[in-house]
């Protein structure tokens, strides 16, 4: 059985029991024609919906979703609906950068009484789904490849670290490390052309630690597992800003935790990188100078400058330096100017809904569902509980859809709404070279519209927009949709 | 280019005083105003009465050239312009209403009209009493006067919010406080004078007026300060006849609160159009210059 | 699972414009789905018997009902599947008449959705788990705050049941603001003949404490098991050794101390007992006016003191309680009506409230009962009410009406004419509403019986005319015209808001209030005393305005919810609450920080920090379970599962 064909559209509601579906039935009651489309989920209240709920439903065939709530003030449980009209407002600013048009989830306020405003709200979205159309299925997607442009100015002159107080940065933590359980860092990996973390226990551990553009890591992803020891941390800007995050989460304590700080002076994009290089037997020499790296493998010279290589997320980078730091070395890198949006956000913006579905569509399928995404995320502390692999909510199938790999995304990214720092982790680890870090990026920008400029990982005393409420929301206009 | 001023149709007739004496304090302040030019009529009582509509064209035409000339603000010195100014621009925020105004004007006006203000407020909110006090150099001693705002000048209290309580505004008081006067809280401040049923309804004018002018002149004062031409004509010019209905008779000058700052200012009396006044300022003018000497003598 | 499904008809209410045969049929065929039925009646007891049978004859061990709203009779076939055996956990309905027979006349659309709302359903209930409430103790003590006469027939009736009561008032003595009433509509009743042997009754009942100028400072627990701190505020006499003798009052030389109790018609001294009858009967000594507390000079009352109760020294002190119920009775203050500037905003003397008005009218006020003219002392001729001053005037955001003041104003007419036969009064008002019983017979009587000239219109300016009147001028609306009146004496009949710091009590309590303070029902026509916090019951006007008699029944209410909630020894839990799965918690707390109900705490489990929910307190809105990214913790009936299982119904066909 499926939607009369041609008639109705696929339209899911959510209503909370004690204000909504109360005033369904009023509408009921009174007789007051609607439309036959919309099918009611009852929960007992809208801050029992996550938001996921309605991706799902979007992504699985519903062709709108309407969410109805108590007004804010009138909440059966007095605050559910404040923490709903956040979360559901981020989620209405999350869907373009999916492909999905947001005029298909509207979310309302609706009193038991208001049985005729439930009817006009009803016809009205029945009628504005009907004006959108059947929604395009995800799996039908069309192809299209599409690649960021990374021709970008910085904020700060981007260079090598060559003049780094890396000696100071070394004797530093070997004053600190007889406190310490063991100090984070880089050394180089494999070859020279690559670094991998460091973890400092013994004074000549000290030795290995490197600085430089190859320090791509972010450490503080580390830091969770440590907690209740004394470690310490080397910090790039954006790592400092993990730490705060995790600070601000009670995930770490402030007590164990020795931050050194040095100014960043920009990192490479290895995916790059190593497409330059190519397959390579032998590293033959790794020479830095200001401006860039030269790499000689197999007796071929490859030069990178920074101002052409750096990660996507260097050029807006406005935290060089270290949020909070225990040991700050070296003299601050100034910043000058507004961050522009980041290169993969502003590849997105620049396409249409449906290019933005077909887009995401070709990559997922890409996708081989590794995880490494998430296992890179500092910031996903579930670990090994996460959803993604639980029967018990079962929210994801093993099905290998594009689909279910895109739910995935979502998932991840909605957790990490207001949290997330865009220390771009999450893309860098991809093997398969998803610019992922893109649905985080507008996440970021629709907390930062929405609450005053938020910035996850800058206070760690900060109260995170999506665990708190304010009674009147200065710029969420909700009502409007419904006047 | 910040402030234009309009001033109105009266200030070119009847209250010429009252223009008179705006510009002279205003000079004194050093507040200035680019004229607006090619200004009309905003359509006072007659226009409104007619139609919403055609109030708004006439207001909106003058609202619209000082929008051109990138005006932030309009000054008037009459709270009957204030208000139809202030009325239109609220109104023209409704699509729907701009049509009908643009249709009857023939061409699109601009999409943000400054706000208007009474001079009153512009002088207290850019000055301050304490600004005021300091450029006085002959204080109104021993002058004990009441203010009379009339209805307009604090109302409608949603489109006039930002001048005070809209029944008990302070600001006339305030300046005239500062020029040295005794002033007396006058509980009909707010109350209609009669305004332009003057002319169809004329016993109904000396009613209003008449009880106006008997509170007034029960509580002691000297004069009566109002802020608006047609409320100081009413109480002034009509001040027989309002003596008439109430069976008293009246001997209460009736100033414009410009002519009592002008006075403080040390301003030359006859730039302030005092001449001008019905009931004579003779008494009030004695007793002020015999309170100054007094002080001079101490 | 095995599944029995029951279309109902509910007679031509749903079958009129669904097939419900035809649904009936198309459920038959739904995953796990053994029978499927189209009864005529579903919740008459043939209806209902119907499906204990066939939870018998089939083995079904979950059952749909399509009908109407769960809102409806959720309950009801709850108690059948029990009655048969069944979890009563292990059933849901699809609700086809409200949302969908009763909304649209196609019947094929209709068939389809009342089929796919029957899929959800049964998509649900392939999920429900058995759920089992647990029981606790009650502790059977109940808190009243507030002394008024609410919250004093509330206390009585739960003293009179047997429970302890715990009663906290703010002002030094019980009473409220009918203490303050001269006479009471529509009798003419002596208000503190009528109030003052129950306020007795207070003081002698050995099942009450009462606590007098006290406040609560906090509230911790749930239904059952509250703990409540209470700040004694300071009163610098030690009340266990004060007598009430008055002697204190007599010598203190503070005389212009403005006397609250007569709502600063006159004055009092620093040391004061509020009125004669006051309960408790003890002195307190105001801090503001006190020349030993400002100078450390006096100490008259302390020589004077034949207990030597005085202590300068006195600090504020806490207790704590525990309680089992809490009646909120915390009534009303007036709306500060100095903001119509029109009315003088205060500056006329001879311009009053009417609650000032009763204490010039009572014998125990600061004239004995001579009504005066605060500016002159002279006895007024016209006296000039005006009605809805801070009543259904959207200017000032107080749109309702006060209910009462028509009342008051009539009974102040009346006694103004009994006090002062030449005198003449005049009511202002916008509508007369006396719909209580013997109240419009009153009301006629203040107008036909006593004179009093009655005028239908606003009061646009009340300003001295300079000789020593005050002119009322306004509109006469019936007569289409302006009218002027020369008063003597002006009274106010002030609208009433909730009391000050209700909102601030509310949040403590746990309860919610409207945005004028008043505290929120639980259902404004079936459940006008719960709140949405168990255990918390309201009386009196703290819940919205009403006349003594409404208060009092209200009282008598609350008292009656306290009573039988007490009379079980146990409690039962609602099981919908929601649940820690212990393996998938990480103690993030996220689910602690936003829980509105503090139901959540953070536990050491083997060494582990883990969140566990506390039963009594949880309230069952989910918000945590949408909050826990790992899905940790779930509400119990609306589990992730369930709800993802009625979405993929729906939209995965």
């Amino acid at each position: 059985m499926s939607v009369l064909a041609g008639k109705e559209l696929r339209i899911v509601g959510f209503l909370c029991n004690w204000c909504s579906y109360g005033g369904a039935d009023t509408a009921g009651v009174a007789r007051a024609t609607q439309p036959t489309d919309l099918r009611i989920v009852r929960v007992p209240c809208s801050g029992r919906i996550d938001p996921l709920f309605i991706l799902r439903a979007l992504l699985h065939g519903a062709d709108g979703v309407l969410v109805s709530g108590c007004h804010p003030g009138d909440c059966h449980y007095a605050e559910g609906n404040y923490y709903a009209r956040r979360r559901l407002e981020i989620l209405k600013q999350f869907l373009p950068v999916l492909g999905i048009d947001p005029r298909r989830f509207e979310y309302t306020w609706i009193s038991a009484s208001e049985g005729q405003r439930w009817q006009l709200a009803v016809t009205k979205f029945t009628q504005q789904i009907h004006e959108l159309g059947a929604a395009p299925a995800f799996e039908n997607a069309e192809k299209l490849i599409q690649i960021a442009d990374m021709a970008l100015t910085a904020l700060r002159p981007l260079g090598t670290g060559q003049h780094a107080a890396l000696a100071d940065l070394k004797k530093a933590i070997v004053e600190k490390l007889p406190e310490l359980d063991c100090v984070i860092g880089w050394q180089q990996s494999y070859d020279a052309a690559h670094s991998a973390p460091l973890f400092m226990r013994k004074p000549e551990d000290v030795e290995k630690l490197v600085w430089g553009p190859l320090n791509v890591n972010n450490l503080a992803t580390y830091l969770p597992q440590y907690k209740g020891k004394k470690v310490g941390i080397v910090v790039k800007g954006c790592d400092s800003r993990s730490v705060t995050q995790l600070l601000q989460e009670g995930l770490i304590n402030r007590d164990d935790v020795v931050v050194f700080s040095m100014p960043c002076e920009g990192t490479l994009d290895m995916a790059r990188i190593n497409q330059a290089l190519g397959a390579y037997q032998h590293i033959d020499k790794v020479a830095y100078d200001e401006a860039g790296v030269s790499i000689t493998a197999d007796g071929k010279e490859h030069r990178f400058c920074m101002v052409e290589y750096a990660q996507g997320k260097c050029y807006s980078c406005a935290t060089p330096g270290a949020v909070l730091a225990d040991v700050r070395l070296g003299t601050p890198t100034p910043v000058t100017g507004t961050p522009a949006t980041p290169p993969e956000l502003a590849l997105l913006d620049s396409m249409s809904l449906s290019e933005r579905f077909a887009f995401w569509h070709t990559q997922m399928e890409r996708c081989i569902r590794c995880y490494a995404c998430r296992n890179a995320c500092p910031m996903c502390v579930c670990r090994d509980y996460c959803v993604a692999e639980s029967r018990d909510p079962h929210w994801l199938t093993q099905e290998d859809t594009a689909t279910e790999k895109f739910f995935f995304q979502t998932i991840h990214a909605l957790h990490l709404a207001g949290r997330c720092t865009g220390c771009g982790e999450c893309q860098r680890a991809c093997p398969v070279g998803i610019p992922i870090l893109a649905l985080r990026q507008q996440i970021a920008r629709a907390v930062a519209q929405t609450f005053e400029g938020y910035r996850p990982g800058m206070n760690a005393k900060a109260t995170p927009p999506l665990m708190g409420f304010t009674v009147e929301e200065n710029n969420i206009k909700e009502k409007d949709w419904n006047k | 280019m910040s402030i234009v001023y309009y001033p109105g149709c009266s200030a070119a007739g009847t209250s010429s005083d009252y223009e008179k004496s705006t510009q002279a304090v205003c000079d004194a302040l050093g507040m200035s105003f680019t004229p607006l030019p090619d200004w009309n009529c905003c359509g006072s009582t007659p226009a409104h009465a007619t139609s919403t509509e055609l109030s708004a064209a006439l207001s909106v035409r003058n609202l619209d050239i000082a929008a051109k000339m990138g005006a932030e603000k309009v000054a008037t010195p009459c709270p009957s312009c204030l208000s139809n100014l202030r009325l239109a621009k609220k109104r023209m925020e409704k699509p729907e209403f701009r049509a009908r105004v643009d249709e009857l004007l023939d061409e699109a006006s601009s999409a943000e009209l400054p706000q208007t203000y009474s001079v009153m407020q512009l002088i207290y909110e850019k000055y301050g009493s304490e600004f005021v006090a300091h450029r006085v150099q002959r204080p109104l001693k021993g002058l004990k006067v009441a203010c009379y705002y009339g209805c307009l000048m604090s109302r409608p209290a949603d489109i006039m919010a930002d001048f005070g309580h809209p029944e008990n505004p302070q600001v006339m008081e305030s300046l005239l406080r500062a020029c040295g006067a005794e002033v007396v809280e006058f509980p009909l401040k707010t109350e209609c004078c009669g305004a332009s049923h003057g002319i169809p309804e004329r016993q109904l004018t000396a009613n209003l007026s008449g009880k106006i002018l008997e509170t007034a002149q029960n509580m002691g004062i000297d004069a009566l300060v109002a802020a608006c031409p047609l409320c100081q004509m009413n109480l002034d010019l009509r001040q027989k006849q309002a003596g008439k209905a109430m069976g008293k008779e009246f001997a209460l000058p009736v100033f414009y609160y410009t002519q009592m700052m002008g006075m403080a200012f040390g301003i030359k009396l006859s730039a302030l159009g005092l001449n001008k006044l019905v009931v004579s300022p003779e008494p009030v003018l004695k007793k002020w210059q015999a309170a100054l000497k007094e002080g001079v003598c101490e | 699972m095995r599944i029995g499904v029951f279309i109902c008809h509910c007679g031509s209410n749903i079958g009129g414009t669904v097939d419900c045969a035809k649904v009936a049929a198309l459920a038959a065929t739904f995953p796990d789905v053994v029978y499927a039925t189209d009864p005529m009646y579903t919740c008459a007891e043939p209806g209902q018997a119907a499906i204990e049978e066939a939870i018998k004859n089939y083995q079904l061990d979950g059952v749909v009902v399509a009908s109407c709203s769960p809102r409806m009779h959720e309950p009801t076939f709850r108690r059948t599947v029990e009655r048969a055996g069944l979890n009563r956990y292990m059933f849901e309905m699809a609700n086809i008449r409200e949302h969908v027979s009763w909304i649209g006349k196609d019947i094929e659309a209709n068939t389809n959705k009342a089929a796919e709302l029957v899929k959800m359903a049964v998509a649900k209930l392939r999920n429900n788990k058995a759920l089992h409430a647990a029981s606790f103790d009650v502790n059977k003590k109940v808190l009243v705050i507030g002394g008024g006469v609410a919250g004093i027939q509330a206390a009585l009736d739960c003293a009179e049941g047997g429970i302890p009561v715990v009663l906290v008032e703010r002002e030094a003595t019980i009473g409220g603001k009918m203490a303050k009433l001269d006479k009471t509509f529509p009798t003419v009743d002596c208000s503190a003949c009528i109030l003052g042997p129950k306020m007795v009754d207070v003081a002698q009942s050995p099942n009450i404490t009462t606590y007098a100028y006290s406040e609560i400072e906090s509230i911790s627990g749930y239904v059952g098991n509250f703990t409540v701190t209470i700040r004694k505020k300071t009163t610098y006499v030690d009340w266990s050794k004060c007598t009430g003798c008055g002697a204190c009052t007599e010598k203190c030389p503070s005389k212009k101390t403005p006397d609250a109790f007569n709502e600063v018609t006159g004055l009092t001294t620093a040391i004061t007992i509020a009125f004669p009858q006051a309960i408790p009967k003890k002195a307190v000594i105001n801090a503001q006016h006190c020349k030993k507390l400002l100078t450390g000079k006096c100490g008259v009352c302390a020589k004077t003191c034949p207990t030597g109760a005085i202590n300068y020294e006195m600090k504020d002190e806490l207790v704590t309680e525990t309680v089992g119920a809490i009646v909120a009775a915390t009534g009303y203050d007036l709306v500060d009506w100095t903001q119509y500037e029109q009315y003088g905003g205060g500056r006329y003397p001879d311009v009053i409230t009417s609650l000032q008005y009763e204490r010039l009218l009572s014998a125990s006020g600061p004239t004995g009962g001579h009504i005066v003219r605060p500016s002159d002392g002279k006895e007024p001729k016209n006296v000039v009410f005006i009605q809805c001053v801070g009543s259904r005037d959207r200017s000032i955001g107080r749109p309702y009406c006060s209910g009462f003041c028509c009342m008051y104003t009539a009974k102040q007419a009346v006694l103004t004419k009994d006090h002062m036969p030449d005198s003449q009064s005049y009511v202002f008002y916008m509508d007369i509403r006396a719909n209580g019983k013997l109240y419009d017979e009153f009301q006629r009587r203040a107008v036909e019986e006593y004179g009093t000239e009655y005028i239908r219109g606003r009061v646009s300016k009340i300003y001295p005319d300079g000789k020593g009147h005050l002119i009322v001028k306004g509109a006469d609306t019936l007569l289409g015209q302006a009218v002027e009146v020369e008063a003597d004496l002006v009274v106010l009949a002030v609208g009433v808001e909730a009391a000050k710091g209700a909102a601030r009590l509310a949040e403590k309590l746990r309860i919610s209030y409207d945005s004028y303070g008043f505290f929120m029902e639980s259902h404004v026509k079936l459940k006008p005393v719960e709140t949405n916090t168990a255990g918390v019951y309201l009386a009196g006007v703290c819940q919205g305005v009403k006349d003594i008699p409404a208060s009092v029944a209200q009282g008598s209410a609350a008292a009656a919810k306290v009573l039988s909630l007490f009379s079980k020894d146990k409690l039962q839990s609602d099981p919908q609450i929601s649940q820690v799965d212990i393996k998938r918690c990480i103690a993030c707390g996220k689910c602690v920080q936003t829980c509105p109900f503090g139901a959540i705490e953070l536990f050491d489990f083997r060494g582990q920090q883990k969140a566990r929910v506390i039963e009594t307190v949880c309230q069952g809105c989910g918000l945590c379970t949408a909050t826990c990214p790992q899905g940790a913790i779930q509400l119990a009936h609306f589990t992730d599962n369930q709800i993802l299982a009625e979405v993929d119904a729906l939209c995965q066909c």
